[in-house]
């Protein structure tokens, strides 16, 4: 009776795990269940068969190619955010995805490359939304095309996101800057602290200071927190910061919440030797003066936003997107509060990595000892 | 070489006389060159993207709407044997004049525009004083400018970017925000100023004032003035770019030390055959120089390369674009003789 049964059938019984007893019964045919069963199973080898040649165990798919929109298309924050959506786009099977936007924060240019994006029928679009209202009728063109968009790094304003995107991938932005407040409540008890921030009103770095006050205001200490100005460029910003440190000498706390004011800060504090007065500091983003000054001991934190993860993860959201036929939705994400210590910088000065940016070769970063405590 | 149509291949031909019709016009023609290189660009990215997609051609429009406007200024002024440098940093202060006008003063919006685009012009009237009469070469006095207006805009914005009025929203379909607004406006303020360089006193005397200022100026035209005019002119025209820049994005920008369009409409001028030294130059030209780079950017975008890819790629495109523009221009004046 079982040198009756087909070859496929038999073949497809294989990728079930059965029992023996249990495969001998069905290959016998004893029960209507085994025939539903080897039905099941042969149709699962079958879509298996059609389908391989996709990523893993899904099903293949065109080489779909998305687009990023960026505000700082050759700004080297970004380095490690291209990396990630390159990695993902490899590990998927699908084409590099394109890089383009603006150099220099023009959001016409932007807004103009988005347009250009949904012409050219891209499979996705990713956009860094740092203006409340210029991609609103451009992300409501890519979806009425049917492309769907989600946004990354910068998504309106705490309020209102300014576009109809799936999801955001990216640092909650206020929610960072209520985490640095809890952080400074927590280092300083009265007195005196500053908050320096480049440019006031900038998408992307007003709601981190607006939630540090908020979390200061709410702590209920007797904290008496200055927002200050730093300017445009890391030459302003330390100068800034230096006038305004050696103005201040009763100073409990100096914290920045952009990448250039933060290494401004970092340099100021060693230069006056300021952690010898307990003065605390901290502040965002991980360029190598920052990373360096907290390894040395003269900045406390610095807050990681993890900006690989923002071009990793929006490849495979809009990936599962498509594949799913819309059926899992992006989520938004929040990929950026991971405070660097003296505890946990050693990594991130020791190897160079495409996850920071730092060097171009695929690597398998070994690490070791306990996890507590990193994050 | 065939006699055929002027496709690529015709670039390195002899000049022919009386014999094609049609390379007698591209030879005759000052701005043919830079058709034909415009073409070709679009045919190929035809061939290999959709190019000329409907939604495509809006976008490309808009690529070339802006610098057209700006373009229009900067061949007056280059023509003349001036520059304006400070016409990007107009372009983001204009809207931003608006905005205050209308939301911390009440004036109804087109009075506000009206009044921003004065208040460009008074610029355009500063930099002509102090290069006509405190005589500071332009090329310093528009960069000093460009700095200044620059800082007015950061310091009054406080580096916010602002949305439209809602009492000027009204006005957006019209004034950039509309599929083909932008182009045009552009193309109507083309058409007005080649008539007014090609037909007028003023376009004559502005071609003899860069070609021959001695000349001219002894020929009793009143150079100072057809000088400051122009700058006057170019800082409107640029101005006003930015407040239809600003309708068609939908949000009034803060300047980023961003210059590129300035630099797109001098080139686009130059592309189009003006003469850097002045003393020649088409604004039908611009728009043509303008409608290349805007088919190059938009193309590259469409074809998908990466912004680093993108920079290499639309430098050497300009360079090529350049030399056939060049080569064919000096055909062009061997077939002239």
């Amino acid at each position: 009776m079982t040198n009756r049964v087909d070859p496929a059938v038999e073949e497809a019984l294989d990728t079930v795990p059965l029992p023996n007893v249990a495969r001998r019964r069905l290959l016998s045919g004893a029960g209507l269940a085994s025939a539903s069963l080897a039905a099941s199973a042969l149709v699962a080898a079958c879509s298996k068969n059609s389908n391989s040649g996709g990523a893993g165990d899904f099903a293949s798919t065109p080489k779909w190619k998305f687009t990023f929109v960026n505000h700082v298309t050759t700004n080297p924050f970004f380095v490690p955010t291209q990396y990630g959506m390159q990695d993902a786009a490899a590990l998927l099977g699908l084409a590099k995805p394109q890089w383009t936007g603006s150099e220099n924060s023009n959001v016409g240019e932007m807004v103009s490359a988005t347009n250009t994006a949904v012409s050219a029928k891209s499979d996705g679009l990713a956009i860094a939304v740092v203006d409340l209202k210029a991609f609103t009728d451009p992300v409501d063109k890519a979806l009425s095309a049917g492309i769907p968009v989600v946004s990354y790094n910068a998504d309106g304003s705490a309020s209102d996101p300014g576009t109809a995107r799936l999801g955001y991938i990216g640092q909650d932005l206020f929610t960072s800057g209520t985490e640095l407040g809890k952080r400074i409540v927590a280092s300083v008890d009265s007195g005196e602290v500053v908050g320096f921030i480049a440019t006031p009103g900038s998408l992307n770095i007003q709601p981190r200071i607006d939630g540090a006050k908020q979390a200061i205001q709410q702590s209920g200490k007797s904290l008496k927190f200055t927002q200050v100005a730093s300017g445009a460029t890391v030459q302003d910003e330390l100068s800034t910061i230096d006038a305004y440190v050696q103005g201040h000498p009763n100073l409990k706390g100096i914290f920045a919440v952009d990448a250039g004011s933060t290494q401004g800060v970092a340099q100021t504090v060693a230069k006056y030797k300021l952690k010898d007065k307990g003065v605390a500091c901290g502040g965002f983003d991980l360029v190598p003066e920052t990373l360096k000054a907290i390894n040395t001991g003269s900045l406390d934190f610095t807050i990681d936003q993890q900006p690989y993860l923002q071009g990793f993860l929006p490849v495979l959201y809009l990936y599962l997107y498509k594949m799913s036929g819309g059926l899992q939705q992006p989520p938004d994400t929040n990929t950026g509060l991971l405070f660097v210590t003296k505890d946990n910088v050693k990594p991130y000065l020791s190897t160079k990595t495409r996850f920071e940016g730092s060097s171009t070769k695929q690597q398998l970063v070994g690490r070791s000892g306990a996890i507590k405590g990193t994050k | 070489v065939s006699s055929a149509a002027p496709t690529g291949e015709d670039l390195g031909a002899p000049p022919r006389r009386g014999g094609n019709p049609l390379l007698t016009v591209l030879l005759r023609r000052q701005e043919a060159s830079v058709v034909v290189v415009a073409v070709a660009l679009i045919i190929y990215f035809e061939v290999v993207s959709d190019f000329l997609a409907p939604g495509n051609v809006v976008t490309i429009s808009q690529y070339v709407a802006a610098p057209t406007i700006v373009a229009i200024g900067e061949v007056l002024l280059l023509v003349s044997g001036q520059i304006d440098l400070s016409v990007g940093s107009v372009f983001v202060l204009a809207p931003f004049l608006m905005h205050y006008a209308i939301d911390f003063y009440g004036v109804p919006a087109i009075p506000a525009i009206v009044l921003a685009l004065l208040v460009c012009g008074v610029i355009g009237l500063v930099n002509g004083f102090v290069t006509v009469v405190l005589e500071v070469p332009s090329f310093i006095t528009t960069l000093g400018m460009l700095f200044a207006i620059q800082g007015f805009t950061l310091t009054t914005s406080h580096a916010y970017p602002a949305e439209i009025p809602a009492k000027a929203a009204g006005l957006a379909t019209v004034l950039g925000h509309g599929d083909w607004s932008e182009l045009v406006w552009a193309l109507a303020l083309v058409l007005i100023f080649q008539v007014v360089l090609s037909y007028t006193r003023w376009g004559l005397h502005t071609v003899a004032v860069g070609g021959n200022p001695v000349g001219a100026r002894e020929a009793g035209i009143r150079s100072g003035r057809i000088l400051m005019g122009n700058f006057v002119l170019a800082s409107v025209l640029g101005g006003f770019a930015g407040v239809l820049e600003a309708f068609r994005v939908n949000t009034i920008s803060p300047p980023t030390g961003d210059q590129t369009l300035m630099f797109t409409a001098i080139s686009a001028a130059v592309i189009g055959g003006t003469a850097l030294a002045g003393g020649s130059g088409t604004i039908i030209g611009a728009l043509l120089g303008a409608v290349v780079l805007g088919v190059l950017k938009d193309g590259f975008n469409l074809i998908g390369l990466n912004a680093y890819t993108f920079d290499l790629i639309l430098g050497l495109a300009i360079l090529l674009a350049m030399i056939s523009n060049v080569r064919l221009d000096k055909l062009r004046k061997a077939g002239r003789r």
